[in-house]
């Protein structure tokens, strides 16, 4: 089966370093098609259409938005995100996957981009063959075993219901399981929760 | 053509047979003829005996009250075999594998199944009690026709639901996550006894869904026009 082609999505409001960018991917090995777009918002919009597999940030359209870069990723758990290192942001690691800069040589980019590819890709097999939750979903399992309601699991873990409802169903999805009980006896199972904790 | 034959074809008609209340010994009776010795008409047999081949009901033919009548004979029959014969018989596999085993795991297991047992107990009385005399009355034309009660009768169609995703999250368990060791000879008598209970479940709300509510739906119309 050929590969897809890969969707990446250039946020970066400078035309210089967005074609520059343009120019180096049309010019690799890479099967690419490219997006580009200037603000988050429209990068929320692109996300609706299209599954985007890397997303090359200028790090400086995160700042002060990192609530939403956050709620992208969990929204869209299979994006990259690779951040153009401008030696102005310290932390940016926090939000990207890996970062470059202007002054890497073209090949070392396509290289670090093809890596964030391959992990990508892996993840995304690993988590269609198995029942392996989240982090959060795992969190929101414990919450549910224990008896907490989808408000208090909510307040707990700082998400909305709206977040709660959506990780129980992918829970439903990954597990086959649907009933509260049938969920305990899951977590018990695969260790998540100890049986001692649960009341019999 | 022979019941027997199609029996042989597949045995899960044998069951279908019993809910009827038809005994198993059908000799070389045709299935026309078996039909008429029972007072149970063609059409409504036929459809029936599709729902267990895996075909959808035909119901070129409209069902008579009377069929509608037998139709629920044969429900209540079907709730026997829950009631008496497969909940039981998945209740004392469980019971023994909680036994053979020390996971703990089992001990929910049972805990979640007799709860599940209980819930469906309850939804069976409630069909038994209430849904089923009101159709009768319903058929026979008596007392008045309140049409609140009828159409919640439909939601216990989302109630026959509930009780088929328990039982797949009890498949799913004993399936992917449960951990026991060995005990193949209970562990697949269990197996098969959760299988054919989903399998005449299943045709159990078929039934309900495709025959009996449409049916008591168009006589309120009847009724009401």
């Amino acid at each position: 089966m050929p590969k897809p082609s890969l969707h990446i999505a250039i946020l970066e409001p400078s035309r210089i370093i967005c074609e520059g960018l343009q120019t180096i991917l049309y010019q690799s090995d890479l099967d690419c098609r490219i997006h580009r777009i200037e603000t988050l918002e429209e990068l929320t919009e692109l996300l609706e259409t299209v599954t985007v597999n890397i997303l090359i940030t200028n790090p400086l359209q995160f700042v002060n938005r990192e609530k939403e870069v956050r709620k992208i990723r969990r929204q869209y758990p299979s994006i990259s995100i690779a951040g153009i290192d401008y030696g102005i942001i310290q932390k940016q690691s926090m939000l990207t996957d890996l970062s470059f800069t202007l002054y890497d040589s073209s090949e070392h980019i396509i290289h670090l981009l093809s890596k964030l590819d391959k992990q990508n890709r892996s993840y995304t097999m690993q988590k269609n063959e198995d029942d392996n939750l989240t982090k959060r979903e795992i969190e929101v399992l414990t919450g549910l075993v224990n008896g907490l309601m989808n408000k208090e699991i909510a307040d707990s873990l700082n998400i909305s219901i709206h977040t709660v409802v959506r990780h129980r169903k992918n829970i439903t999805m990954k597990t086959g399981i649907r009933s509260q009980s049938g969920l305990t006896i899951y977590a018990i199972s695969k260790k998540i929760v100890a049986i001692e904790d649960i009341e019999i | 053509m022979k019941m027997a034959d199609l029996i042989d074809a597949n045995p899960n008609l044998l069951l279908m047979l019993q809910h009827f209340n038809i005994d198993f010994r059908v000799s070389d009776q045709t299935v026309l003829q078996l039909c008429t010795g029972h007072g149970i008409s063609e059409n409504l047999f036929i459809s029936i005996a599709n729902l267990y081949n895996g075909l959808e009901a035909n119901v070129r033919i409209p069902f008579t009250r009377e069929d509608m009548m037998h139709v629920i004979d044969f429900l209540k029959h079907s709730h026997h075999y829950y009631r008496s014969d497969k909940y039981p018989q998945i209740s004392s596999y469980i019971r023994q594998l909680q036994e053979n085993h020390s996971a703990k795991e089992l001990k929910l297991l049972e805990k979640f199944f007799n709860e599940y047992f209980t819930e469906v107990i309850e939804h069976l009385d409630y069909e038994d009690n209430v849904a089923f005399p009101y159709f009768i009355a319903l058929l026979k034309n008596e007392g008045s026709t309140d049409r609140q009660e009828l159409y919640s009768s439909i939601e216990y169609g989302e109630h026959h639901t509930d009780i088929e995703l328990k039982l797949k999250d009890l498949k799913h368990l004993l399936l992917k996550y449960v951990k026991i060791e060995n005990d193949l000879d209970l562990r697949r008598k269990l197996f098969f006894a959760l299988y054919e209970l989903e399998f005449d479940l299943y045709i159990h709300s078929l039934i309900e869904e495709t025959i009996l509510i449409p049916a008591g739906v168009n006589i309120e119309r009847e009724q009401h026009a």
